[in-house]
Formats: C-alpha cells, structure tokens, sequence
C-alpha cells in the first residue's frame, strides 16, 4: 500500500464512485479516551466493536445514499483541508469497515467472496485458539433473555442498598477471619492435598459462575447486551466464562470500570458468606466447601482476576481507567517503536501515542507485564510438567514454538526482509547482534556467586548410646537424665533374677564337673577327657553370665551429656536386652553431618568449594561456619538420622516400606563437617539444619542447562 | 444465464500469492516442474513428431489437409488433444513446410511442445519463436477457446500475422490481428478469430474497456433483468473480447516481469485548476529551497526530506498556496513532490520532452511510454519543472497490472531469450515453469571479459575510440545504452568524428525493426537502447561473419542480468560469429543505486582511460549488485501484487474486481 498519509490514491477510482454509508442499526458513541474524542461503532449483530477518529468520523458521517464517496471526500476536504483524511487512509477505512460488515453497499456482493471472507475468519478464529492453547474457549448459550428477565429482582442488589448490605457482610467475614486466624492458617495446609482437590474445584466452579453472572448482570443493568456465556479451558480446567464486549460502548468510564469489577465484587461478598458459614459449622463438608470458596475467591482475585498485569478483569479496569484501550498491545507496540526508533534507528518510526504520559504507562506496563507473564506461565509449565509427564511435555514443546521459536524466526525475518528496516538494516543487524552478544556473555561467561545447599544433622564429636547389653528390671537411676555424667558414673543399674539363678546353676555344674574330674583321675583316669571339655564350656558359661550380669549396670563411657527422657520414671520396668535407654553426648565438641543429594555430587567432588555455613532450623539467623568439611566419596543410602527423612519431618526423601524412615529413597553422599566455634547458636546433639556451600563462582547458563538436564534425567530417565 | 455471456465474461480468478511455509513448498515444486527429466520428455516427443515427416511427406496437400481437418475436429470436440499431440503437431509442422517454407527444427517441436504444456521455454534469439508459437497456435486455435499470441509491438503483430496466415489458413484456424490504430469493430474482428495476434497493452485495454461496459450490469441476474427488458440493448457489439483462455506471450519476460508493475490505465482527463496552480507554486517554493540546507535526499529511495530550517522557510512562505494545500501535512507533501522531480527526474533519462509534452521512459526498457502520466501532482510538478503547459490530470476509470491480468488467464505459456534468472517468480506468480530448450547450433560468440574505466567520460572516450576502430575494419558494431540521453549523447559525438550511425530509441517500431535488421551489414554502426527493435533478427552482411561477425557493446550493466544477455544476444544466432563486451565505469548507476558506498570503494578505479578487464573480485561484485537490484524489483512486485490482492478482497463492494 502506498504511503497512507499521501492525499491522492491511485486506487480512489474504484471508490470514488460508490455510494456507499454506514449501516442501519450500527450505533455510534462518543467516548473520551485521554481527553481525546474517539467514536466507537458497535455492529449489534455480533457485538463486535470499532474504534476511529473524529477525522475519520466526520467523512463517514457525510456518506449517504444521495451522496458518492468522492463528493463526500472532497467536501471534508474543503471543510477542513489539513485534518481530512487521504485518498489512501479512506480506502482503507472503508475496506476496514466492509470486512467488519458495517457498510451498506449497493451492488450486490459476490457471495463466493462472502463465503471465503467467512472460512478466512473461521480459520483464523481457529488459529488464535490455538495459539491460546491455555485460555481457549467455547461458546455454550446465550443468557441475555434470562438475564433480563431475572434483572429486575437480581438487579436490586446492585445499588446503594446492595452496597450497604455488601459493606456489611464482608465487614462482618473480615471480623471472622481476623477471629479465626489461627484456625484459618491450620486449614491453608490441606488446601492442596488430593483429597481435597475435588472439593476445590467445586468451590471455584461454583464461585467463578457468580462472578461472570455479576459481569453478566452489571452490563446488563447499564444497557449492553450479554450474549455469550460459556467455558472457557484455562490451562485445562473447565471454568465459565461471559462476554460482556457490549460494555465497551458506554460511555461513562466508570460504568465500564464496574463492568469489570463487579465480577470481583460478587466473589467477595459470597467469600463473606463463606467465612460466615465456615465460622459457624463443624468440620464436615459444607464447612470443607465453604472453606475453599473462601481459598478461591481470595486466592484466585489476587493472583489472576485483580491484577492487570494479565489479561483478566484487572487489565480492563486498568485500560479503562487509564483511558488506553487495547493497553497491551499498545504497551507492545510502543516498546517496539522505542527500540525502532533509538536502537535501529529508524526515523521514520510511528509512535502509538504521542501523549508523554500515556507512553511511560505503556512501557511500565509492557516491561512489567512481560516479566509477569514469563514467571506465572513458567511456573504453570513446570507445575503440569511435574504432575502430567506428557502433557507437560506436549504444552512446553507447544508453548516453546509459540513463545520462542516463532518469535524469534519472525524477528530475524523481520532483520532480514523488512522493508521499513531497508535503510538501517546493517545498523539493525548490527545492534541485534549486539544485545545477543551481550546476553550470550552475560549468562555464558560472566560468573556469578554460586552455591548448593544440603540438609544435615549436628552431632557430637564422642556421643555413645546406651543400650542394654542383658535384660532386666531397671532398680536404679543414679545419674539423673539431662545431667552431665562422668566417664565411669553409673548410669542405670538393672537386676535380673533368672541370670543371678542361672550363673548359681553354672557355677554349681562346674563344681559337681570338678568333682568328678578329680574322681576320675583318681579312679584310673578313662573319662576324663570328655568331662575336661565339659568343664571349659560350663566355665565359659559362667564367664558370659558374670559378665550380662555386669552389663546390668550401665556405665558412662566417656564425659557428657546423659539424654534419656525415657528412663525419668522407668523404675522397675523390664527392658528388653539390646534396647536403647539413653544417649550420651559429648558437649564439648560438635560436627555436621550433612546429606548432599546426587544433582549435587558433581558440585562437591569436582568443583572447588569456598567455604560452607550453616543455619540450624529454627534459627536461621545465626550462621555457623563450617571447617575441615570431608565428603565421604561414596553413595549412602541410610540417613543420619530419621529427622531428616520425610517420615521425620526433614526433607530427605525417604523408602516407603522402611518402617524407620531412616532408608533415603535415593542415594546420597554423605558430608561431614566441624563447627567452628560460635555464641550465639545453641549446638545441641541431634539438631537438624541445613548447610550452604559457597562454590567458585559460575555463568548462569551452563548452571541452567546442568539443573535442567538432571531435572530432565531425574524426573524422565532421560 | 446465457452461456455465452460467460464464456465472454469468464477468465481465471488468480489465487493471492503464497505466504510463509507454503511459499517454501511451491518453490520446490516449482523446482521439480523445472526438472531435467521434462526436457528429456519434450526431447522425445520432438523425435517422434520429426519421425512422423516421411509418412507425412508423401502425402498430397488434400489429403494432408484432411488429415488437418480430422485432427481439428477432435480437437474442437474433446477441447483438447491429449493422444492426438503429437501426430496432430507433426502434420501442422508439414504443412508449415509447405506453406511457409520452414522446416521446422526439432527445437522449434520442443518449443511448440513446452507452449501447448504451459511452460516458459527459454529459447536463444534467432531460433525462430514466431514458427514455434504458431505451431502451438494452430493446435490452440483448433479448441475454438480463444487464443492469444502476445508480440512486443505493433510492428510484430502485424507482420507474425501476415506471416503465418498461408499456414493457419490451410490448417483452417482464422488469424486476426489487433493493432493501436484499429477502431472497435476492427478490433472485435480480430478478436472473434481463432488465434489472435495482438500487444499486451492492447489486449489489457481492450479486456478493461470491456469491462467497464460490463460493469453496470456485472451481476448476472441484473444481467438477465437488463436483457429481458430491452434485448436489444445488449447486444454482441457490446464487447469486444471473447473472454481470456490462452496466451502465448513472446519475450514474456519483459512483460511478464520487467513490465509487471506497470499498471495500464484507462482515464479521462478533467481540469483540476487546485491541483495545477499549488503545483507550480510548489515548484517555485521548491526553487528557493537549497538542498541539503533545507532538505535532505536519499537516491537510492528516490526520497527527499525536509529539515528545521526547511519546515520553517515553508511554514513562513505557505500562504501563497491554494486553499487544500494550506495546512502543512498537505503543502509538505506537494513541495516534497516538486523537489522529488527537481532531484530525481532528469529529462533524458526518466522522460524526454516531445512537443510541448513530456512523455515518460521506461527506465527498463527506455523505450518512451506516450500513454502513461505519473500519479497526480508529480506529473504537473515536472511539467512546471520543465516550464510546459500543464496537462489535465487524469481520473482513472479502470486500472490493473499486467501482472494481475496475465495471471487471469487458464493457460498462460510464453518464449523468451532469458528467463533462468527470473526462473522462482515466473513460477510462484504465474505458474509457469521455464524450460531452457536447447539452440539448434551451439553458440559460438566470444564474451570479451569487461573492460573497467575510472570515470563516466573516461568510458565515452573509450567507447568512441573503439567504435571507431572497428568501423575501420568494417565490423557492425551494436551499442546498447540504458537512456536514451546517452545514445543521443554517444550519437552527437560519432556524428562530431564524421562516423556515420543509426540511433535507435524505439519510438518508430517499423522503421526501427528495419533498422536493425540491417545492423549487421558491414561497417554499420547502430546505436539502440534495449529494447529498440527487440523481436527483429540481425542476419550478417557479406563478408562480416569473416571478420568476427556482429560486435555487441553495453555501455552499461544493466539492473537485471536478463537484459544484458538479450543484448549480447544480438549477435551470434543460429551458430553466426560474434563477440560482446560489457563497458563499465564506477560511477555507474548499478553501482551507486544498489552497492553500499563502503562496497563502492572495492569496485576497480583504473588511473589509465584505456579501460582494464575486472577480476573475479569485479564480477563478483557485479553480480551482487545486480542481485540485490532484482531482488528489491521482485520484493515491489510482491507488494504491489500483495496490494492488488488486498484491495480486491477489501473492496469487493464495489462491484469491480480489477
């Protein structure tokens, strides 16, 4: 197309003689965009809107069946010379207008060529479908007579009344959240266990159909038709949806602003609702339900419906307060002016606006909603990818084309081929590689501080168990638990009566094998052999019994710490042989046994290690420094302790069938470490905490691909 | 409906050229209807037509007529020949024997062949294209849908048509001819016959001409309302064409390609007082702007922008201007027009002045264009550069491409002397695949490498020097110049050294087609811009073949490296000996338009005048500069075609589809 700015068109002929206008039944309104008047032209048939100048507006407002294109343009012309639209610019207003299906023409169309119009936008409604594979939607039935019918009592809550009653019954949930806070933030914890997800989804069905009523009805109650409501897929979960477009036409920003609040609006009070009726039953499944309306309506408003910075209600009301329809793509369109203009050079670069104010709310909102937009779809791809292995292969194969690949071909055809680029394509080209070079050596050589953490178990220098070594009644507990105890101190002293016996018996069968030894030698000495060796395995009988009795008494084997909660009262109770009583630490010296999952192996044995901290839990905000760390250069798969499994509450991944928690699901290495001195942690034997190691620093690129590959091998066997 | 209201209304609604991964596919079927196994097949089955001769020899003329007459009815019959081709093209090619005297050459079969299969055969000059497109016309003009052989000029037409009538005649297909000078019944005439020669501008005239009558009543059942209420009124005088079903274009590349773009335009003029009194005093404001000071210009865009202290002395001089063009965006855009044809447009070059009048040059062609005006505004802003009477502007009726018209047609086939080079666009546009065939004796013409010269005059030196040299060794000499400036130019500085030569710049195509029929006689020196007398063979004289035969001189490279070899072309056909050489400067428009300034300095910059052959480096570089000339030229095709397209889709409610 020629330049679109040029007064004359060497096309005007095939217009300039038509009679042609704007169609009956197509309503036109004034609106205010930015202190700009624009007209908005609303095809009642399909609800489909069309914004144009005041320029513009005045030619189409001269067409008329008495009238021809040409003498309607030249009469514009003559009015006002210099705002008048081109030749050009009217052709394409017109042609804009006909494919919208706004013009009334006299000659009768062909209808092959309406036909192939039709398939073209089915095919294109198809694409953008599925290009939008995670929000795509289907259109069920139209609400508008039901709505209007239900309006006029439904309608009542939307007013100073409504207000008032809503003011009050979300007063009156906050009083019972901020009452119930504690019990609230118990009941958060099971929110996204599987059992409770069917009822989560019914809460959200359930309370995402009011809110599109409360579009539905809002628009309605302001005069715009509600045609559509039906279900939309967002990333594969059925929710409903309302096209309320026809608010888009109102006039008053306001009104479109409530249009897309009132969704939230409604989502809040039945929230109240659900607090008050979570506040007041039992734990049952309306008060489950109840509960997760609650979770979803506050929940789903913060993350998706409140905020701008994706396209639901918040970017609408935001784009209708600030007087910027289409903010997104004007925020892309001025990010891509902008770097047209300053990194390409291309002078000739139509910014969208022209307001200054209106531009920086563009690039805040382009940048920011960009960011945004990469952290909440990747977290989302990642989420599926773990949860369904091939459907969140297939979305990140789709999602990489849509959002990598096609843009990136698109944008070295555009280097390399765009026409506008033809003067400063070398400079492009240049700048292009530029910021590709920069961000290769940004994520490829420049390193940065890097480091991998691993969860770990403190325990004493010398610590020893005290465990039973024969069964017994527990007589006396002469070092109390919890005190210090010397080595040699008497820690538990048992009796066992059976023993004492049998050792009686022993020593009575050695006796009786004497006697008869010396007979026999006496009396010509034939058996003595036999009897020999029976007296040695009675003498060795004796031997172990003397010593099980000893180990009746349990003694301290070296200094420290005498930890056995469970012997306080244990007084004349029977303890099986080989039972633990007890723990005896050493105080005085600790070191860190920290277990280093295998992603991380490459990380300890092959690469430099800087230094290591540790955090016990609970204490985040004392850091310990680690010395002489020694990684154990072998995969183990029995934990320190069963604290750090799953079963224990660590974080350790734990086999299912090991009734100790103690047997990690996956091997790991073992570290160990001391601790260097420190005031203010509280170093006690057993205690749980994490250790970080600092490694030499490393690029963020070849760090990524190293993660996603063992994400890869781990989770896919890759 | 009447049937055959649509059988004159009907041609191929084209498809909108592909996009994006499709394009990609069509190329490689493109590439696979290219391939060498098609020729192999065309070579065949030309054997086996040349093998039908001696059976075909003995028999009398009646009865080869007869045989004529079967074959003709099947023809007519099925509506096509598939099993009959090649015995229905043997006996055309006796008869053409005895009609016309020309043994047809088994190139000329495979060429007939490559036509009647809707292809582009790419057949070297003087292989005889005007037998081959017969032969496919006879075998065309035998189904009764209308056939079309497309000429470069008038000239052509005429003569091809008087030509080949003994043989149409007695394979009893009716030829007609359509020329600029005939009326519209003369025209209908022409067009109601089985075959018609006729231009492409007459035929696309004619076709919009047609249209326009049709227009009113497009629609068929407005149609049939019209007839019902006065059947007199449309009549079959109405229109003039019988509708488009097959074209035979010759040099289709020119037209195909070089002439593409360029729209044909059926107007009528309408004083427009507004428009020419703001464009001479926009040519007088644009006069007291100093370039650079006030505006900035961009050659190779052919742009020109304004700067501060430009927009300023505008703002403070735009009162004289009338009403419409008061308000700045408008005065901008007239002043920017009067210094684009200030700057740009140089008389010579983009158009000369004949009779108070300008009238454009084809810059690829240069052959000068009476019909056509530039689009509004620029046309009086360089007539009041020239200090002419202003024209009326003129108001498009109807309007349309020769690109978008030729893709109209249900079977396009064409000839040319050079089309590998444009082999891509001839099929992603027009579907059709160009088959190289081969030339009957192998080409024995010397390219001399070409000569480099430090500067523009340098060259003129250099150029006269040896042109006199050869014209005293009695050698033809051809030169081939891209304005019709320089061939004035090269002409006033011969005449000054008493040489005597022909200038050529295709403005009288009679005369000049006998001119350069002669060119080849001995001594003659014939100065002609491209296109002049393209279509006319340059048979040698005696005793020239002797002396190395006809000796081609470009005084230029052209933008398309198709043009420089219908020049060489000139000399060496049909085995003739001959030579051709490539004279070349730095400061050649190629090389300024189309070479970055930093690509520039590589170009080789002699210090003597008496010329230095380039290296590989040179040609390279040539070569690259032509490239990225065609490119840009195919990219304004593209878009002007993606425009028609998206004009026709958006504007359909207007009832044209042109």
């Amino acid at each position: 197309m020629a330049d679109a700015t040029s007064t004359f068109s060497e096309s005007w002929y095939r217009v300039s003689s038509q009679k042609v206008y704007i169609r009956e039944g197509v309503r036109i309104r004034r609106q205010n965009f930015r202190g700009e008047r624009w007209h908005v032209l609303e095809n009642p048939f399909n609800n489909e809107y069309f914004r144009i100048r005041p320029e513009a507006y005045a030619f189409l407002a001269r067409l008329s069946p008495d009238r021809t294109v040409g003498e309607a343009w030249q009469e514009c012309l003559d009015e006002n010379p210099d705002t008048a639209p081109g030749q050009e610019q009217v052709i394409q207003l017109l042609a804009q207008l006909y494919l919208a299906n706004l013009l009334h023409y006299d000659s009768a169309s062909d209808a092959s060529e309406l036909f192939s119009r039709y398939k073209k936008r089915r095919e294109r409604e198809l694409r953008a479908k599925l290009v939008n594979i995670m929000f795509m939607r289907f259109p069920l039935f139209d609400p508008d007579r039901f709505l209007v019918r239900t309006l006029p009592s439904i309608g009542r809550l939307f007013s100073l009344w409504g207000l008032l009653l809503w003011t009050v019954v979300v007063g009156y949930g906050l009083k019972l959240v901020a009452d119930n806070f504690g019990a609230l933030r118990e009941e958060s914890q099971s929110v996204l266990t599987p059992e409770n997800l069917p009822l989560l989804y019914v809460g959200m069905i359930l309370i995402k159909t009011l809110h599109e009523f409360g579009h539905a009805y809002v628009c309605r109650k302001f005069g715009g038709e509600v045609h559509v409501m039906g279900v939309m897929l967002m990333i594969f979960t059925p929710v409903p949806y309302v096209d309320a477009t026809s608010s888009w036409s109102f006039r008053e920003r306001w009104k479109r602003i409530l249009v897309g609040g009132a969704g939230m609006i409604v989502e809040v009070f039945i929230a109240a609702i659900a607090t008050v009726v979570w506040a007041k039953t039992s734990p049952g499944v309306l008060h489950n339900l109840a509960y997760n309306m609650m979770f979803v309506a506050s929940v789903s408003t913060v993350i998706f419906n409140i905020n701008p910075l994706l396209r639901f209600d918040g970017y609408y009301m935001l784009s209708d307060w600030l007087g910027i329809p289409n903010l997104s793509q004007r925020a892309n369109k001025q990010l891509r002016y902008l770097s047209e203009r300053f990194l390409f050079g291309i002078r000739k670069a139509q910014p969208p606006t022209t307001h200054r104010k209106e531009a920086s709310w563009l690039v805040t909102y382009g940048i920011t909603s960009g960011i945004y937009r990469v952290i909440v779809f990747g977290g989302i791809l990642l989420a599926i990818g773990d949860h369904f292995f091939i459907i969140g292969l297939i979305m990140a194969a789709v999602c990489f084309v849509s959002w990598v690949t096609v843009p990136c071909w698109k944008f070295l055809k555009y280097l390399a081929s765009d026409p506008k680029l033809d003067r400063t394509r070398p400079r492009a080209i240049a700048v292009s590689c530029a910021i590709a070079l920069l961000l290769i050596v940004f994520f490829q050589f420049i390193p940065f501080p890097s480091h991998f953490r691993a969860p770990g178990i403190v325990q004493a220098q010398t610590w020893s168990e005290a465990i039973t070594v024969s069964a017994g009644v527990i007589e006396e507990v002469p070092s109390k638990p919890g005190s210090r105890v010397r080595k040699g101190d008497l820690l538990a002293r048992m009796s066992n009566r059976e023993l004492e016996l049998e050792l009686q018996q022993a020593q009575a069968a050695v006796a009786e094998t004497d006697a008869r030894i010396r007979q026999s030698t006496s009396g010509g000495g034939v058996d003595v052999k036999p009897l020999q060796q029976r007296l040695a395995a009675l003498t060795n009988r004796v031997e172990k019994l003397r010593s099980d009795l000893n180990g009746l008494s349990l003694v301290a084997r070296h200094d420290g710490l005498w930890v056995a909660p469970e012997l306080q009262d244990a007084k004349g109770r029977f303890v099986a042989k080989g039972v633990r009583l007890g723990l005896l630490a050493d105080p005085s010296s600790f070191q860190f046994i920290a277990t280093v999952p295998q992603e991380d192996g490459d990380a300890l044995f092959a690469r430099r290690i800087l230094g290591g901290e540790i955090r016990m839990r609970g204490e985040a905000g004392d850091v310990i420094k680690a010395e002489n760390w020694k990684p154990i250069p072998g995969a183990q798969r029995i934990l320190p302790s069963p604290a750090l499994g799953w079963r224990g509450g660590g974080e350790v991944p734990v086999a299912m069938d090991d009734p100790n928690g103690q047997r990690a699901a996956e091997p790991f290495f073992e570290v160990r470490a001391d601790l260097a001195a420190s005031e203010e942690a509280l170093l006690l034997h057993g205690r749980s905490g994490r250790i970080r190691f600092q490694l030499e620093s490393e690029p963020l690129l070849p760090r990524a691909v190293r993660r996603l590959r063992q994400l890869l091998q781990k989770r896919y066997q890759l | 409906m009447q049937v055959s209201d649509y059988k004159r209304l009907s041609c191929r609604i084209p498809e909108a050229p592909l996009k994006g991964i499709d394009e990609v596919v069509n190329r490689w079927i493109g590439a696979c209807r290219r391939r060498a196994e098609i020729l192999q097949q065309l070579e065949r089955d030309a054997e086996t037509v040349c093998g039908l001769q001696k059976e075909l020899g003995n028999l009398d003329d009646h009865h080869l007529q007869q045989k004529l007459f079967h074959h003709r009815e099947q023809a007519r019959r099925n509506g096509h020949l598939k099993e009959d081709l090649i015995p229905s093209l043997a006996a055309v090619r006796e008869a053409a024997r005895r009609q016309l005297g020309l043994h047809a050459f088994p190139v000329q079969i495979m060429g007939a062949l490559a036509l009647h299969r809707g292809m582009l055969a790419e057949m070297a000059t003087g292989e005889g294209k005007t037998l081959t497109a017969a032969l496919a016309a006879v075998l065309c003009g035998w189904t009764q849908h209308p056939c079309h052989v497309v000429t470069v000029n008038d000239y052509l037409v005429t003569r091809d048509a008087m030509w080949v009538h003994p043989l149409f005649r007695f394979c009893g297909v009716r030829v007609g001819a359509v020329t600029a000078s005939m009326d519209s019944a003369q025209r209908r005439k022409g067009y109601e016959a089985d075959v018609t020669y006729t231009t492409s501008k007459e035929l696309l005239a004619d076709f919009l001409r047609d249209q326009i009558r049709v227009q009113p009543i497009a629609h068929p059942t407005r149609r049939l309302i019209r007839r019902m209420l006065s059947p007199q009124a449309f009549s079959k005088e109405m229109l003039v064409q019988r509708g488009l079903h097959t074209a035979i274009v010759d040099e289709a590349d020119s037209i195909l390609i070089d002439e593409a773009v360029t729209p044909l335009i059926i107007s009528s003029s309408r004083p427009n007082p507004s428009l020419t009194e703001a464009a001479s005093l926009a040519s007088e404001l644009a006069s007291e702007l100093d370039p650079e000071v006030d505006y900035t210009k961009n050659l190779r865009y052919r742009e020109v922008e304004f700067t501060e202290s430009g927009l300023a002395k505008l703002a403070e001089r735009c009162g004289r201007l009338p009403g419409l063009w008061r308000g700045p965006e408008r005065r901008s855009e007239i002043i920017r027009q009067a210094l684009v044809a200030r700057e740009f447009f140089i008389r010579g070059k983009q158009y000369i002045v004949e009779s108070e009048k300008i009238i454009i040059v084809d810059e690829f062609t240069g052959r000068p264009m009476p019909q056509r005006t530039w689009r509004e505004g620029l046309h009086q802003a360089i007539e009041a550069k020239e200090g002419l009477k202003f024209s009326d502007p003129s108001e498009t009726i109807a309007r349309m491409s020769f690109q978008r018209f030729f893709r109209c047609f249900r079977r396009l086939s064409g000839m040319t002397g050079t089309a590998a080079e444009a082999a891509n666009e001839l099929w992603q546009i027009y579907a059709l695949p160009v088959i190289r065939i081969p030339t009957h004796r192998p080409c024995i013409r010397v390219q001399q490498p070409d000569l480099w010269f430090p500067s523009r005059e340098s060259k003129t030196e250099a150029l006269i020097r040896d042109i006199e040299q050869l014209h005293k060794q009695g050698r033809p000499v051809l030169v081939g110049t891209r304005s019709v400036a320089y061939s004035e130019e090269l002409t006033t500085l011969l005449t000054g050294k008493r040489i005597p030569c022909q200038v050529l710049n295709a403005q009288r195509q009679q005369a000049e087609a006998e001119i350069v029929a002669l060119a080849g006689e001995p001594g003659k020196i014939t100065i002609a811009t491209n296109m002049a007398g393209r279509g006319t063979d340059i048979r040698l004289g005696e005793g020239v073949a002797g002396l190395g035969g006809l000796h081609v001189i470009a005084t230029e490279r052209h933008e398309s490296g198709r043009v420089d070899r219908q020049l060489f072309g000139r000399s060496g056909r049909q085995g003739d000996a001959g030579s051709a050489q490539v004279y070349l400067s730095a400061e050649d428009d190629l090389f300024t338009r189309h070479l970055p300034v930093s690509v520039q300095k590589l170009l080789p910059r002699p210090s003597s005048g008496s010329g230095m052959p380039g290296g590989i480096m040179a040609r390279g570089l040539v070569k690259a500069a032509q490239a990225k000339a065609q490119r840009m030229a195919w990219k304004q095709r593209l878009a002007v075609l993606r425009a028609d397209e998206w004009l026709k889709d958006s504007l359909s409610f207007t009832g044209n589809n042109g």
